[in-house]
């Protein structure tokens, strides 16, 4: 107990401002930018306040920046097992305690999420629960192991392998896609499978390795906390001081170094799909991380191909032949690699042989002449749109905390939405000619036909090895 | 254990202390927080209390502002300026439940068909009309009525409600366009099938409400009815049902109510057509339970449990005891159901119970997906809590926890344009005043503790409470079997027979 005064102490003293200086936007943007102030205690804990007085509400988001990329292997799902214990008391919270409190005080938007690259904490609170919140999300970084039991620990796991029946085993395409997963991403690279980990692994984890989970990856150091809405920041900065800058910390962790992986020829999987009724014909590749050089091409890529009945692959696969329920292409942007992927669901009766046919056809027709101007241009006020949309909730997904955070995380710079858009106006339709030729490479994807047993046997067909 | 605890919290302060170099450390500067002088016995002794929330800020709800055209066309406006953000559309006030019973699936098909082209524009150049704007349009189809409509930016909002407009006014209904759409709805009745909580979605609307009945099923149809209808159904359910006095422009953010009747007289003031609000559904009975309903998955690893009967219509004095009674069951994740089902007993990532409101009487539902091994102790658990509610009263803890969650949560729950606009769309398909938030804060905090007890023994009965469930037929037999809540019966799904050939 002498120690940890000593280190309130040492710790508690007043700190450092530091405010990088945010790009101005475009005229006609500048309700994009989003003012903020950001410092650092010194137990490294980073603090991002912004303030809008909209509603007389309160978002915490706290991010910590550890997610499924640092797990060791065998250790699969363990990011996200651990999500669940931080809802289960700490030292001056009893257990079951958070979550009731935050409900019955009329906290929205309150949840936990895991991802390849974060974990984060968030609820949204009347203003007056702010310091609430904030007692609640400080506990929980200092105090957390003493409150935890094997009892709780048993539990999570339990609801967890159900959170996973429900997402993988018994939805549609659940287990295929996984497979497809595993296949871009082998093991032992840390985004091979599901965030959310396999049942062997989930079964072997215990007590200790949440202990040393915690200690590794929950300190301040590793942290950033978000408050944004309508405070008091002069109150608010006392707060947090009162709340987090005891709490000890060491150095802020290192991240695994994880080479990036390569596909070098087509993998096919076959999948006797037991949960889904249609087939599915899915195809990936592996391309540039978020936000580094061919991301924003890429997201490009994937509306003109798939956003509404106008783009090319609804049109072609849906409205013109037919042979599709629906159509998808999505950039997935991650902090270590990202995927492309293309997924169509067939008509009855149709086969993912003839869905892979004319998918490949659109895919030629943009490696030959690219996308039109005009349909960059749609692309882009799309985004503006939606990057508006998002500063309209505090808290929660897609939010203005997580958009704050989500930069920060990523580029150290909580507003960084200038920059981000940039990116999009130097998207040219050469450039994304380049992006199908050079990176969406017949001999660089996987292809995962995902068949139910009533449609036929799955086709054998595809040039590569096969993989499972 | 605690021994071991304290140990692991001794080293992690220590290693702390001693990797933070001097050097990194401010100058020391008594400006901020106060420095004791000696250190205190547990400087972190301040955690054990939670701290006393502030005073409450004033509950601030969502205003909405109706207006009248010559037409008979409602204009329901929510006013929020902070962003050039607007969520503009047209809310019918026909829905699902106005189908004739042969031919179900047409109000699905019918609304659909005004994105597949409308004025002079086909289902792609309408499409891409939408797109130059940084729209996507949104279409719903809902038991109570239909929604369609967009979000906007505030400078877009003109050339989007000509666009809208046209997709109201001036559907084109091509027969090519129908053919494509029906194909696609015949594979999409497919496609549902495979999805275990559709399965039971679809069941217990005919356990809870009757299969006759116009909430008795899903919105989509079956392989049958949709294979039968014509564009002539199609186009003459949206002239039946459809006009000024069966519609309302729904505009909320950045807009107020003079505007939004300025664009309502420019791009529908012209809308002429006789239909009228439909009346409300028929009340069902709430028959004693006789069957467990069991839809079969062979093989599937969890069981979906849906637990319900109906529920009340919208306006009914019952209404806020009941959504108080339900969160104290199961409304919330701290509920009894859930802490239970979830928490104590890990069979399942999470159960919850909701009252859903409707124009005429809604499910009352209780839902958990649970591990197939599990299926008959996690469904006991459902019927115990349910009659726990008799043996175990609301008590006032639990009262005050779900009264006050509700009530301050309402201004955190309409932060955005769209979830305004979906609020004003419900107001019109419900029928209700523009001030029903308030009516509902105020239904919430006068409930007695004694109606709301009341209600809770009343509704959520076990004894009327339908059960379906969706998983392995074998395992559900040996499961629940010995509950003895009733034979077990195997639903036939209506899509089964019939997978509809494509080309």
């Amino acid at each position: 107990m002498k120690a940890l005064a000593a280190a309130a102490l040492f710790l508690g003293s007043a700190a450092l401002a530091q405010q990088p200086e945010a790009k101005p936007l475009e005229p006609g943007r500048e309700n994009l930018a989003i003012p903020y102030e950001k410092y650092t205690l010194p137990n490294g804990l980073e603090v991002i306040l912004s303030v809008d007085r909209k509603l007389p509400v309160v978002a915490v988001n706290v991010w910590y920046h550890v997610g499924a990329y640092d797990e060791q292997p065998g250790r699969t799902g363990f990011a996200h097992l651990f999500e669940h214990m931080m809802f289960q008391g700490s030292k001056h919270v009893p257990d079951d305690v958070h979550i009731a409190l935050m409900e019955q005080s009329g906290a929205t938007d309150l949840n936990g999420t895991t991802s390849f690259d974060r974990t984060n904490y968030y609820e949204t609170v009347p203003s007056n629960l702010l310091e609430t919140a904030l007692w609640l999300e400080s506990d929980r970084m200092g105090f957390l192991l003493d409150a935890l039991t094997e009892k709780k620990l048993e539990t999570q796991r339990e609801v967890v392998k159900n959170e996973r029946r429900q997402g993988v085993e018994t939805a549609p395409y659940g287990e295929a896609q996984e497979k497809a997963w595993q296949a871009l991403f082998p093991a032992p690279h840390p985004y091979s499978g599901n965030v959310i980990g396999s049942m062997k692994d989930l079964d072997a984890a215990n007590a200790d390795d949440v202990k040393a989970f915690f200690r590794t990856w929950y300190a301040p150091a590793n942290a950033t906390l978000a408050i944004v809405g309508d405070f008091d920041v002069a109150k608010t900065k006392a707060l947090v001081e009162k709340y987090f800058a005891t709490l000890p910390s060491g150095p802020k962790p290192k991240r695994p170094d994880v080479k990036p992986v390569k596909v070098t020829r087509e993998t096919v999987i076959r999948h006797d799909e037991k949960v889904a009724t249609l087939p599915l014909l899915s195809m990936s590749w592996l391309t540039a991380p978020y936000l580094k050089p061919g991301d924003a091409t890429a997201d490009v890529l994937a509306t003109a191909l798939s956003t509404g009945r106008a783009s090319r692959l609804y049109r072609r696969l849906v409205l013109d032949k037919q042979l599709a329920q629906s159509v998808d292409a999505t950039q997935q942007s991650h902090g270590a690699q990202s995927v492309f992927t293309i997924d169509a669901v067939a008509r009855p009766g149709v086969t993912t042989d003839a869905l892979k046919k004319e998918i490949d056809a659109v895919l030629d027709e943009v490696r030959k002449d690219g996308v039109t101007q005009e349909e960059i241009v749609r692309a882009r006020t799309r985004y503006d749109t939606r990057q508006l949309a998002g500063l309209q909730a505090v808290g929660g997904s897609g939010s203005k905390s997580d958009t704050l955070q989500t930069y920060n995380q990523f580029v150290g710079e909580p507003s960084y939405v200038a920059q981000d858009l940039a990116r999009y106006q130097e998207v040219t339709p050469a450039l994304v000619k380049q992006f199908a030729t050079d990176v969406l490479r017949p001999d660089a994807r996987v292809v995962l036909h995902a068949v139910p047993p009533s449609q036929g046997t799955p086709p054998s067909s595809g040039s590569g090895k096969e993989a499972r | 254990m605690h021994r071991r605890i304290l140990t692991a919290l001794l080293t992690l302060t220590v290693s702390a202390c001693a990797t933070t170099k001097p050097a990194e450390a401010p100058p020391a500067e008594p400006s901020g927080a106060q420095q004791p002088q000696t250190p205190a016995p547990d400087a972190e002794a301040f955690r054990q209390t939670p701290p006393k929330p502030g005073t409450p800020p004033e509950l601030v709800l969502p205003t909405f502002e109706k207006a009248q055209l010559d037409n008979g066309l409602t204009v329901i406006v929510s006013t929020r300026k902070e962003l050039p953000l607007v969520f503009a559309g047209i809310a019918f006030a026909a829905g699902v439940s106005q189908e004739p019973a042969s031919k179900l699936g047409v109000a699905d098909l019918s609304y659909r068909m005004l994105l597949e082209g409308a004025g002079k524009r086909d289902t792609v150049a309408l499409d891409n009309a939408f797109a130059d704007l940084g729209v996507s349009p949104v279409m719903s189809v809902e038991p109570d009525g239909a929604f369609v409509g967009a979000r906007v930016l505030t400078r877009n909002v003109d050339a989007v409600m000509a666009l809208l407009s046209d997709v109201v006014l001036r559907p084109t209904f091509d027969a090519k366009a129908f053919d494509r759409r029906k194909k696609q709805q015949l594979g999409e009745l497919v496609r549902r099938m495979g999805d275990p909580n559709f399965l039971a979605q679809q069941a217990y609307y005919a356990a809870v409400f009757g299969a006759d009945h116009p909430y008795g099923h899903p919105s989509g149809g079956t392989p049958k009815t949709v294979q039968a209808l014509t564009l002539a159904d199609a186009k003459n359910f949206y002239v039946k049902n459809t006009g000024p006095r069966a519609a309302a422009l729904i505009m909320t953010g950045d807009v107020t109510l003079p505007q939004a009747v300025e664009w309502a007289k420019k791009y529908f003031g012209g809308w002429k057509g006789g239909a009228v609000a439909p009346k409300p559904p028929p009340a069902p009975p709430a028959p004693p339970r006789e069957q467990v309903r069991i839809v079969p998955k062979p093989g599937l690893e969890q069981t979906v449990v849906l637990v319900g009967r109906p529920g009340l219509a919208t306006g009914h004095a019952d209404e806020y005891p009941l959504e108080l009674a339900t969160t104290v069951f199961g409304g919330f994740f701290g509920s009894r159901l859930n802490m239970n089902i979830r928490e104590d007993k890990g069979y399942s990532y999470g159960a919850n119970a909701s009252l859903g409101t409707r124009l005429g009487v809604g499910p009352l539902t209780a839902y958990a997906a649970v591990r197939q091994n599990v299926t008959g102790p996690a469904l006991n658990e459902f019927i115990q809590e349910l009659a726990g509610l008799k043996t175990k009263p609301i008590t006032e803890q639990e009262l005050a926890a779900a009264r006050e969650g509700l009530i301050r949560a309402f201004p955190g729950a309409f932060e955005t344009v769209e979830g305004l606009g979906g609020s004003a769309s419900r107001l019109f398909f419900q029928r209700r005043p523009m001030d029903e938030f308030k009516k509902s804060v105020e239904g919430l905090r006068d409930a007695t503790a004694a109606e709301v007890q009341r209600v809770a023994e009343a509704y959520l009965d076990p004894a009327s409470m339908q059960v379906v469930l969706v998983g392995d037929p074998l395992v559900i037999q040996e499961q629940v079997t010995p509950l003895n809540l009733g034979k077990l019966t195997l639903v036939e799904t209506p899509a089964s027979d019939a997978a509809p050939a494509s080309k």
